[in-house]
């Protein structure tokens, strides 16, 4: 049991500080805009200036999770599946307009995938292990799996999260890279796990990449935990295919958008719904590229 | 629990496989010379001397992909070569890449800037992941996928996640390393943070400039010892430490003391559960950029009491292949094991004056080397020492 000691999400519900955002969710309009919180509040004005959206609400998230728990991190393992999109875009009409030999560098330091957990450890003064995985839809399944790792290897609090932003070019592309015509949004989920027992713990996750049948796997995975479909108090998705056997399931995508990290959000809404019913299940499905499945399973316990 | 290394790969301006690698470093000749492509021709580069199309053909390729992942199945393909998909031993592929797919997505970008239009089929290669995937597809199919991003140590986080997951029983193999093309991208990016040599970079040498970019990949195939039992395949040398520490002093340069590099290179001795007096052989990250030697030597007379062992940055063989770094140069710290070598530091001809370290600057033979520590720090603070060992 990987215990959730704090979580934080910035999207496009009423995510941040909301005390339980099952509870408060809406479903998206067409031009519903991120929510985000005063980022005033945790960046100081002129280091916040050179932030993008995703550094932002990484460095954010993260900070009110640190804000939440007494203790220092001893692991962060962040998810991203395009990474620093803004400024890696930044940096590209850059050196492709520059004419002279000097060009700014402050956008390419910042275009890589790893500026996000890196920022948290600068704000943080944080000296632990710090990783970030990108897997297109799993990526959050992969940096938990190892944020799950360093819990086992005696951690006692790993930040785990993960994060996407998107930019206006995406909308271009979007029949060659994904199969869906939900808006492409920005979003951020970030919680810390450790052994100390909460009443939301983190069962399992796993991060598959070649499936036969996504419901026979779903079944796989809830077999391996003593579980079948009728144990599983709701199921949050990435489409709402192959439920049958379920009580209930929701899409997350309906509610924050589409980015390929958007499972952590279904993530934050499972620990919502458990977190105030004693001994359930909980089950997060994603799909959002085909044929790459993400799995985690949660339950709720007497504290 | 032993971690055994059953294979090995690699591609750089070095050569196309281990062994010309190894012939490369033996005879002492760097791969870094005048750049032949548009982006690469004002500057010296370690380019691998193959367009993708001759990628493609002269190491028979079947799967489509940017110049990143067609570097990534060749050295991924030769360090598997041998190796049998076989039922009862779960295999993965962990791979390390920075620039992914950019260097498609860079063209297609720069005619959408200029003409308002590209071929948008091109960006479905651009995302970091997609690049593991299609290796995956190339050679696979793999039971677990993972890509790891964290600038130059992407490649050694990959060694290291692969490790930890066969340590946990998760896999019993796993491929890991990386791939890095040259990029206009990651060329514009180093010019525009000005730490360009225009000469041969000198690592570890007083009069070091910068750096010079390279490109290549390299990957080695981790194995428990209960999978090497169904593989049969003979271990070449123990992966038997590893860590990753974060130096949190600024996005792109490293602190005074090197804080972050004593944390990894501290950590990694006590995983491999070894003194730092054993190691008999420290391959250094070595960039050759001012800040990145002056701090490593810093956290060398930290770690190591001021007794530092023979070291050496080959990256004046290579040039600075980036996310790749870690996955070449742990093909060359086995190959340092296997072969009782001792690889140089080129170009070197005056130590850092306020350091007074003096890193291998001849091809050694006939040394007794048992545990070669290997460095990779990228932006962000991201600091990863693996340590190798002679079975």
């Amino acid at each position: 049991m990987y215990y959730v000691q704090a979580i934080s999400s910035i999207t496009h519900q009423a995510s941040f500080g909301t005390d339980n955002v099952f509870d408060v969710l809406t479903e998206l309009e067409g031009n519903a805009g991120l929510i985000s919180p005063n980022y005033t509040d945790y960046i100081h004005p002129s280091a916040l200036r050179r932030l993008s959206p995703v550094l932002r609400m990484g460095i954010v998230a993260a900070k009110d999770c640190h804000a939440k728990i007494s203790a220092e991190f001893d692991a962060i393992s962040v998810g991203t599946a395009l990474g620093c999109l803004s400024d890696t875009e930044k940096f590209l009409v850059t050196f492709n307009k520059s004419t002279g030999d000097v060009i700014s560098p402050s956008a390419f330091i910042q275009s890589t995938h790893n500026t996000i957990s890196g920022q948290i450890s600068l704000e943080l003064k944080n000296h632990s292990y710090n990783m970030t995985h990108t897997q297109n839809n799993v990526s959050f399944e992969t940096a938990l799996i190892d944020g799950m790792m360093c819990c086992d290897e005696g951690a006692s609090s790993v930040l785990v999260g993960a994060a996407d932003e998107a930019i206006g070019f995406l909308e271009n592309i979007r029949s060659k890279v994904i199969h869906s015509s939900k808006p492409f949004t920005s979003g951020a989920t970030f919680f810390v796990i450790g052994q100390k027992k909460t009443s939301v713990a983190i069962v399992d996750s796993v991060a598959l990449n070649s499936m036969d049948n996504r419901s026979s796997e779903i079944d796989l995975f809830l077999t391996a935990h003593g579980l079948d479909r009728s144990a599983i108090g709701y199921v949050f998705t990435s489409d709402g295919q192959c439920m049958e056997g379920f009580s209930q399931h929701l899409d997350f995508t309906n509610y924050v958008g589409l980015y390929y990290t958007a499972s952590a959000f279904g993530v934050h809404l499972a620990h919502d719904w458990l977190k105030v019913r004693k001994n359930h299940h909980a089950l997060v499905v994603n799909e959002i590229c085909p044929g790459k499945l993400g799995l985690t399973l949660l339950s709720s316990h007497e504290v | 629990m032993e971690i055994y290394i059953s294979g090995y790969g690699v591609i750089s301006a070095l050569g196309n496989n281990v062994e010309e690698t190894l012939q490369s470093l033996v005879s002492e000749k760097s791969g870094i010379k005048k750049g032949t492509q548009l982006h690469t021709r004002r500057f010296m580069v370690g380019e691998v001397p193959f367009s993708n199309d001759e990628l493609k053909s002269t190491f028979h390729l079947k799967t489509a992909g940017s110049r990143t992942t067609l570097l990534g199945m060749v050295a991924a393909k030769e360090a598997f070569h041998g190796h049998e998909l076989i039922p009862g031993v779960r295999t993965g592929l962990i791979s390390g890449t920075s620039v992914g797919g950019m260097d498609v997505s860079e063209q297609e970008y720069r005619r959408f800037l200029v003409d308002g239009m590209c071929d948008l089929n091109r960006f479905s290669h651009h995302s970091s992941g997609t690049s593991t995937e299609e290796i995956a597809a190339e050679i696979g199919p793999f039971e677990f996928v993972n890509t790891i991003s964290t600038a130059c140590s992407s490649a050694a986080n990959a060694i290291m996640m692969g490790a930890r997951l066969i340590r946990k029983g998760t896999l019993d193999r796993v491929i890991v390393g990386g791939t890095d093309s040259l990029t206009s991208f990651t060329i514009s990016g180093f010019r525009s943070l000005m730490i360009f040599d225009e000469e041969w970079c000198r690592p570890f040498d007083e009069s070091r400039k910068g750096l010079n970019l390279g490109e290549g990949a390299g990957y080695i195939v981790l194995e428990s010892e209960k999978s090497l039992l169904k593989t049969k395949k003979k271990p070449l040398a123990k992966l038997s430490g590893w860590s990753n520490a974060s130096d949190a002093f600024h996005q792109t340069a490293s602190s005074p003391e090197g804080h972050g590099a004593v944390l990894s290179m501290s950590k990694a001795l006590q995983v491999a559960g070894i003194e730092a007096n054993q190691i008999s052989y420290i391959n250094a990250h070595g960039t050759a950029t001012p800040n990145n030697d002056l701090t490593e030597s810093v956290a060398f007379k930290t770690v190591f009491n001021d007794v530092v062992p023979p070291f050496s940055s080959t990256k004046a063989f290579t040039g600075h292949t980036l996310a790749a770094c870690g996955g070449i140069e742990a093909v060359i710290s086995i190959l340092s094991m296997t072969e009782g070598m001792l690889f140089p530091n080129l170009n070197h001809s005056n130590n850092i004056a306020e350091m007074g370290l003096t890193p291998v600057v001849h091809c050694s033979k006939n040394e007794s080397i048992l545990h070669v520590m290997s460095n990779s720090f990228g932006f962000g603070g991201n600091n990863s020492t693996l340590i190798f060992s002679k079975i």
